[in-house]
């Protein structure tokens, strides 16, 4: 049977559609809940966040991976009012970004306790929600080198792969040495691992992408529209050429169309910074998908990156 | 900061100071680590915590207690509104307390926050959020502002203070300074060099509470004397608390009765560091009646008379939480 967790429960993988694999509905550092100047009403939340999903409904969109981690605002029972009214599928994961972003409790613990945090929010559920969580995230704190909390939780996130079957997504692939030689102690093939933000544009110069791909690992290009063309952009921005350059140069005429995944990494409505105005899950149809066919991309290809991929990848392996 | 204050901020407001009774200064009413909230073997069953702590904070006030000092800042478990319901519901005022610490219990928001590079947060903003909690009221997160913290509380991490550490002590000392509430400090390494961090900002000494001068530590390098000596409350706040790091209840009770000797009994403040209820650790199952029941007694035998201890438990607090 092939399923893939939902906030609203399993649905089968031929169900997802086109999909936005790193992307998220509100993402805040934990502890900027304390902090009233990110504060909005509940009203405006959803004005921010329901018309971007329904834009992405009527686009085409299917399916909406929310990549924000245990401690940074992750609101289940908002991605289920959510879905429900918008249509749009919604995965929401376990996990953490970084280990900068795991508050104590979990900073603390060992990688057994966190192997138990991650099975029991795909198997039992997250919280009270009753929703299982349908990927597992992971990520290199600040800095660029993974920590020994970051290694704790790449490991947790490995062996609860490997008993639920739910796939691993990272935030960043700097370091990745160490990250596969985790892996690959604990029997975890690397297609059940996207590496994300290869195209990120602090780190992509030291992302071994290609190293990657050819270990057997899935390529997240998955920050596109954080282009330094914005009239704001993050510290993280590239120029837009050159990371669609990116993109073509490692796709290399399709050679390695199969091990690529992309998505924009947008916030509906951020919790704990300003965001980036004008950047949205809905780059995807706007700008990427219409510069990807301008690069001679047919729609074949195009299906692959969006659609086939993400439904091998999100298939529970069980 | 006005004339009019001698006052309070408790949880249902402000509160007359002579109407406080006998104050436990540094108590724990719930208790979460930052992040057990959201753990898989964790339940917070709002109903049953509530049942706990009720019963404990009766159980206070049938000892003669008068108010609840919870000293566990904003990101450990605070929640105005069950205080609020627990001290209608007990007649116990209970005083709630902003402030964070040490660095390792900060959220990434205050230490890896995302410019670059990620600088941690300096005092200027530490100040600016804990001063709000007192000016604007204290954060049910990402919902609304209650009633005005009674009390900024922060503390140095135990192998020593951090940087970060620094810049939540001077924080604290400057939203004393802007509001008037006193600072609850928990030293690290060094309890006298810690105090100084606070005094440095110009915070006079009489608005500031130095915990855990019963750990064995403090108490050899003589840190409960320096500290009253510069004009500082001493908190012996493990009282029931025995072996391990910490000091014994009949060796407290001959610290308190040499500080009262040494000119110091306006300086001295107990407190059981008790924990209601706990979620992510073992926290400290005591009653917060421990010091009247057992420690009292103690006291009185080494010949401390009424009007000493009342200092202690009430006059001393009540000066301390007074806003200034």
């Amino acid at each position: 049977m092939s399923r893939v967790n939902t906030v609203l429960g399993p649905v089968p993988t031929e169900e997802l559609g086109l999909v936005a694999v790193h992307e998220h509905i509100g993402y805040g550092m934990p502890g900027s809940e304390l902090d009233t100047k990110w504060w909005k009403a509940p009203e405006q939340r959803y004005e921010e966040t329901v018309p971007k999903l329904r834009a992405f409904h009527e686009y085409g969109g299917g399916t909406f991976v929310d990549a924000t981690g245990i401690c940074n605002g992750r609101d289940v029972d908002h991605y289920k009012s959510l879905s429900a009214k918008t249509g749009v599928h919604i995965v929401a994961c376990t996990g953490f970004v970084g280990g900068d972003t795991a508050l104590p409790h979990f900073a603390n613990a060992g990688v057994d306790y966190l192997t138990r945090q991650f099975v029991h929010e795909i198997t039992v559920g997250i919280g009270g929600t009753g929703s299982l969580a349908g990927v597992i995230k992971v990520g290199v704190s600040r800095g660029g080198r993974m920590t020994d909390l970051d290694k704790r939780i790449y490991r947790a996130a490995a062996r609860a792969a490997l008993a639920t079957g739910a796939p691993v997504l990272t935030h960043l692939a700097i370091d990745a040495e160490n990250a596969i030689t985790i892996f690959d102690e604990e029997g975890l093939p690397l297609d059940r691992v996207l590496f994300g933000h290869v195209d990120d544009g602090v780190n992509a110069d030291r992302t071994r992408d290609v190293w990657i791909a050819e270990k057997g690992g899935r390529i997240g290009f998955d920050t596109f529209g954080y282009e330094t063309e914005l009239p704001d952009p993050p510290f993280w921005a590239r120029p837009r050429k050159e990371r669609l350059d990116h993109f073509l140069r490692f796709v290399d005429g399709g050679r390695r169309l199969k091990q690529v995944l992309a998505s924009a990494d947008a916030n509906c409505s951020p919790l704990g910074w300003p965001g980036v105005k004008g950047h949205t899950v809905n780059y995807i149809f706007e700008d990427l998908i219409p510069d990807l066919r301008a690069a001679g991309l047919d729609e074949a290809a195009i299906k692959t990156v969006f659609v086939d991929n993400p439904a091998d990848f999100l298939t529970l392996q069980k | 900061m006005s004339g009019m204050s001698n006052t309070v901020n408790t949880v249902l407001g402000p509160v007359p100071a002579e109407e406080l009774g006998v104050v436990s200064v540094h108590e724990a009413l719930l208790s979460v680590v930052p992040g057990a909230e959201y753990a898989f073997d964790v339940t917070i069953d709002r109903a049953e915590i509530f049942e706990t702590l009720a019963a404990k904070l009766r159980d206070f006030r049938a000892h003669g207690g008068g108010t609840i000092v919870d000293s566990t800042g904003m990101f450990h478990g605070r929640d105005v509104r069950l205080y609020e319901a627990l001290s209608r519901a007990t007649g116990v005022h209970i005083v709630a307390s902003t402030g964070q610490g040490p660095e390792e219990l900060l959220g990434g928001y205050f230490l890896t926050p995302q410019t670059n590079p990620p600088t941690p947060w300096p005092a200027d903003k530490f100040a600016d959020l804990f001063t709000k909690e007192v000016t604007e009221g204290m954060v049910v997160p990402r919902v609304e502002r209650r009633g005005a913290a009674g009390l900024v509380a922060t503390t140095a991490t135990r192998t020593g203070m951090t940087a970060t550490d620094e810049s939540l002590f001077r924080g604290a000392a400057r939203t004393a300074l802007a509001t008037g509430v006193a600072v609850s400090l928990r030293y690290g390494s060094d309890a006298v060099h810690d105090l100084d961090v606070v005094l440095d900002e110009k915070l006079p000494a009489g608005r500031v509470v130095v915990g855990g001068l019963d750990r064995a530590d403090a108490v050899a390098a003589g840190a409960p004397l320096e500290t009253a000596r510069r004009g500082a409350y001493a908190a012996l706040d493990h009282v029931g608390t025995e072996g391990g790091e910490h000091i014994t209840d009949a060796e407290r009770a001959a610290l308190v009765a040499e500080l009262v000797r040494a000119g110091f009994g306006d300086r001295i403040l107990l407190s059981a560091g008790a924990t209601g209820v706990a979620k992510g650790h073992t926290g400290n199952d005591l009653p917060y009646s421990h010091v009247l029941t057992t420690f009292v007694p103690l006291l009185t035998a080494r010949g401390l008379g009424d009007g000493d201890v009342r200092r202690i438990l009430e006059e001393n607090p009540r000066a301390l939480l007074s806003v200034r």
